[in-house]
């Protein structure tokens, strides 16, 4: 603990370090977004409920809300400021706009890296596994549909590349 | 090349996928300071000392107020809500007191401090309750607010809205009395939430010498939203702007001032310095807005040959506490339960009561979720006694190209036959049910439904094509989340002649866009479609002009097209060269449109009938696969095609998008969504115990179609499309159900214990109905 009475911390987010003094109640996505200014990462509900908050920590999807700053400290974050790379969209970036997966936007970047954990653990995930393990992404708007041919186009490679091939 | 009927991907899409875009609660300012609010833990009670003294001295506080410190009433038809509980308090989680502190935690421990002492008074909660002799009342007063001429006030009752509407009372009492048959159903439809995902937000700032406003905000209608916080604060709409943010979904919930109303009281108080408002979850789910909750009894006499002779309708409507736009849900919304039918007598009467519960507002759909609910089951209960196909039932009063509404307007652009039979197709009516499991139970089922438009009302747009080729388009069209900005994209290169690449759409300012009456009524397409049209016309009529006498041609032969710009006579030159030669650096063509359906021949000449007419009329039928699990009561939702007459697709995948969407919500409104109350209390307030449907609990199978019809003044053939879907699916899947299991479900939504319960209830459960014997 520092003199203030705060936690030094070292967040680790889209490979950059980030030296930082939070208390010990401030939450991941508190020191996300307003430490950072990433506010990509949204918060929806505050309980872990939506899932609008979900980051990857150490490659896994976690709601940034139910996570403790101090506790992400020397971790591996990748928030949806993140996903891109090269001035290149992820390939499930692309699927998203391609297939009509985003609407209003609020859950996207929760949805997306959602995905992203799912496929990096299961590249060949099928419609079924995609409709479960994305359930904790909570869309008003009602894109799930949409999402899952999204996902399952990235597994077929049709957007590997940003775009045709 | 045309970019009308293509699926362009969404303008501001990289924005979105990338995390870029400012939503209302993501606005950060300097020296920016965080609301909290204290908010009512009674249902009515009378405010008897409230003492903020403790808040006033934590650390970080820069202002407390009370209801005495902004004594302003706010409502854009009945301005009956206070910013602040002044003397006594009408639902629980009104705000009394507001806090402004460096940070959202000192605010937040500030407002733990404040102390409320009340005096509980009786409540009302139920509707009958409240309209009953005797009962205690909501208001004292009514008629002592400032309110729209339409709204009449009724003192001494709780009773807030009333309207009626007959095509004649002799008529429909003799059509009763002479039928052979008559049915009467009551429905139930509950109070929901909106639950768009991001929650309400808003900051607002004021400056101490001039008095002005500015706000950030996520609304649906910021022109309109500016007149009412003006009216409230009793300054003119000039000393406010009101700039729109990026917004995480709408559903009708953002048609009201809710978080821009504190972040406004607060701003007054802290000396220029910016407040942001932020409502928790919980806040969104019980102390903001509501589906109007509705009890809706249906009567219908029809002949034994399923003719339609007459329709009555008595309504229910609970406002809640205060006034938002539920009075013209209850009165144009609810003539919706007329349906999509023929129907020469008719009688509706409609009462929107006052009660101690969260207010209540739009909702996506505007009273459809709730009439054509009681509308649609109770028709299939008619054709099932009858012994009539429901959809042949249906096919045979639903209104036909050039049939009269009963409003007096004379109908065009009339898809509804098409959608009923191709719905129907896709879930395979009329052939044999499939085999299910044991201890289950098969069904299908359908609705169908009509939604009008709020006529007339006006949108402006002014075009800007600037000297680099490319056009701004000017706009307080709202992108709420449905891809209005590409759609308006798509109308502005189409109407312009630039490419689409080419165009700019603004987010709305009050201060620098034209007035539009906002992103509701399904009417953005239309109405904005159209002035972005008259805009475009106006440009490349000015263009054209100076083209003309800068190279020595006759105005009328030329063309603009793909950047382009052409003359007959052979001249052809890239847009940009070409504005280069014609005018001095920061020369610009503008063009000006404002579009309102006021005066169109497509509307009613019928000046004696009070019911509205209006400019387009979407008509939508949903056809239900389900299996109702005999021991559970759970309804499997297994298919469900959501046809669709919009008019013209201009981006189908935006239409999919909105068609899957609110197929997806209205499922969700089926089968999940109540708002408990114990007491006036909000029980579920959070996403765990208030469930909305998620990937799992979506139909299995979604099956959009889109119905193209002719509406001679719609922009390149679109009506719309956000509102409808969401209202077709509670009634088809309640009729499913009906064919799988003989239960008919009056109550939404349809929970497993209900449907056990019915199935339970039913005498014989073996003498199901088949809805779809024949087709």
């Amino acid at each position: 603990m520092l003199a203030s009475g705060l936690n030094g911390i070292t967040l680790r987010v889209n490979g950059r370090d980030h030296e930082l003094a939070v208390a010990a109640n401030v939450t991941l996505l508190e020191a996300l977004r307003e430490n950072l200014g990433l506010t990509g990462t949204k918060e929806g509900c505050g309980h872990g409920d939506c899932g609008a908050c979900i980051v990857l920590m150490d490659g896994h999807a976690v709601n940034a809300c139910l996570v403790l700053a101090v506790d992400a400290s020397g971790r591996d974050i990748v928030t949806i400021e993140g996903l891109a790379e090269g001035g290149q969209l992820h390939p499930l970036q692309q699927a998203f706009l391609d297939k009509g997966a985003v609407q209003c936007g609020f859950c996207s970047s929760g949805m997306m890296l959602s995905a992203k954990a799912l496929l990096d653990a299961n590249p060949d995930a099928d419609a079924e596994l995609i409709r479960r393990e994305l359930s904790g992404v909570l869309c008003r708007c009602g894109t799930y549909p949409r999402v899952i041919e999204a996902v399952l186009s990235v597994e077929n490679g049709i957007n590997r590349s940003g775009g045709e091939g | 090349m045309s970019v009308i009927g293509k699926s362009i991907t969404r303008v501001d899409g990289v924005d979105r996928v990338t995390g870029r875009l400012q939503y209302a609660v993501d606005t950060v300012l300097p020296r920016m300071l965080h609301a909290a609010v204290v908010r009512s833990t009674k249902a009515h009670a009378r405010i008897q000392r409230v003492d903020v003294s403790g808040a006033r001295a934590m650390p970080g506080v820069h202002a407390v107020i009370t209801g005495q410190d902004v004594p302003c009433l706010i409502g854009g038809m009945i301005a009956d809500q206070p910013f602040l509980a002044t003397d006594k308090v009408r639902f629980v989680g009104e705000p009394v007191v507001a806090v402004a502190a460096e940070t959202e935690l000192q605010a937040q421990m500030a407002a733990d401090r404040v102390i409320v002492e009340y005096e509980d008074l009786p409540a009302v909660f139920d509707m009958e309750e409240a309209l009953a002799p005797g009962a205690p009342l909501v208001h004292e007063q009514p008629s002592s607010y400032r309110r729209i001429a339409k709204c009449q006030a009724h003192d001494g009752s709780n009773l807030c809205h009333l309207h009626e509407f007959t095509t004649g009372a002799e008529g429909v009492e003799r059509a009763f009395a002479q039928a052979e048959r008559v049915f009467e159903d009551t429905f139930a439809v509950p109070a929901v939430s909106h639950t768009a995902m991001e929650p309400f937000a808003a900051v607002a700032v004021c400056n101490p010498v001039s008095g002005e406003y500015t706000i950030w905000a996520a609304t649906d209608a910021p022109h309109r939203r500016l007149s009412e916080i003006a009216a409230a604060l009793g300054i003119g709409s000039e000393k406010i702007r009101i700039i729109v943010t990026a917004m995480g979904g709408g559903f009708g919930g953002r048609g009201a001032a809710i978080a821009e109303m504190l972040a406004v009281a607060l701003a007054k108080f802290t000396d220029g310095r910016p407040v942001k408002v932020v409502f928790s979850r919980e806040e969104v789910l019980a102390a903001s807005q509501t589906r109007v909750a509705a009890k809706l009894t249906v009567r219908t006499a029809v002949t034994t040959d399923g003719r339609i002779l007459a329709r009555a309708a008595d309504m229910l409507w609970d406002n809640g506490a205060y006034t938002s736009k539920s009075p013209e849900v209850a009165a144009r919304g609810g003539m919706t339960v007329v349906g999509p039918y023929r129907v020469p007598n008719i009688s509706i009467r409609s009462r929107l009561v006052y009660t101690n519960k969260q207010p209540s507002g739009a909702f996506r759909g505007f009273g459809t979720t709730q009439t054509s609910y009681a509308c649609e089951v109770h028709m299939e209960r008619i054709a099932v006694e009858l012994g009539l196909d429901p959809l042949e039932f249906r096919l045979k009063n639903g209104y036909v190209e050039g049939d009269s509404h009963f409003c007096g307007q004379r109908l065009t652009g009339v898809g509804l036959a098409e959608s009923l039979k191709r719905a129907a197709a896709s879930v395979g009516w009329g052939r044999q049910k499939p085999v299910v499991g044991p201890g289950k139970r098969y069904g299908r089922g359908i609705a169908c439904m009509i939604k009008g438009t709020n006529t007339p009302t006006v949108s402006s747009c002014i075009v800007r094509l600037v000297a680099d080729g490319r056009l701004h388009v000017l706009t307080s069209s709202v992108e709420i989340g449905a891809g209005q900005k590409t759609v308006m994209s798509q109308f502005a290169a189409e109407a312009s002649g630039v490419t689409i690449e080419s165009v700019r759409v603004s987010q709305p300012d009050t201060s620098v866009t034209p007035f539009d009456f906002g992103c509701t009524s399904s009417r953005s397409t239309f109405h904005m479609g159209n002035a972005i049209r008259l805009a475009c016309e106006d440009m490349r009529a000015r263009l054209f002009v100076t083209a003309a006498s800068v190279f020595g041609l006759p105005a009328e032969g030329f063309d603009l097209t793909d950047s382009v710009l052409s003359h007959a006579s052979g001249l052809t030159l890239g847009l940009r060269e070409a504005l280069k030669k014609m005018g001095a650096r920061g020369f610009e063509f503008m063009g000006q449109g404002t579009y309102t359906p006021a005066g169109s021949p497509l509307l009613k000449r019928d000046p004696g009938n009070t019911a509205d007419d209006s400019i387009f009329w979407l008509f939508v039928t949903h056809a239900a696969e389900v299996e109702v699990d005999m021991e559970t009561g759970r309804v499997r939702v297994l298919h469900i095609a959501a046809a669709h007459d919009l008019g013209r697709a201009i981006n189908p995948l935006n239409c999919i998008q909105q068609i899957e969407g609110s197929v997806v919500m209205g499922s969700s409104l089926a089968l999940l969504e109540e708002l408990k109350l114990d007491r006036g209390r909000v029980c579920n307030d959070s996403l765990l115990d208030y469930k909305i449907s998620s990937s799992e609990d979506m139909p299995e199978r979604i099956d959009p179609i889109i119905i193209e019809s002719d509406n001679p003044e719609a922009p390149w053939g679109a009506k719309g499309v956000g509102e409808p879907a969401a209202a077709a699916t509670a009634p088809a899947i309640a009729n499913a159900v009906h064919a799988a299991c003989g239960v008919w479900l009056r109550d939404m939504p349809f929970t497993p214990e209900r449907v056990l319960a019915a199935i339970m209830a039913q005498a014989t459960p073996e003498k199901t109905v088949d809805g779809h014997r024949s087709s």
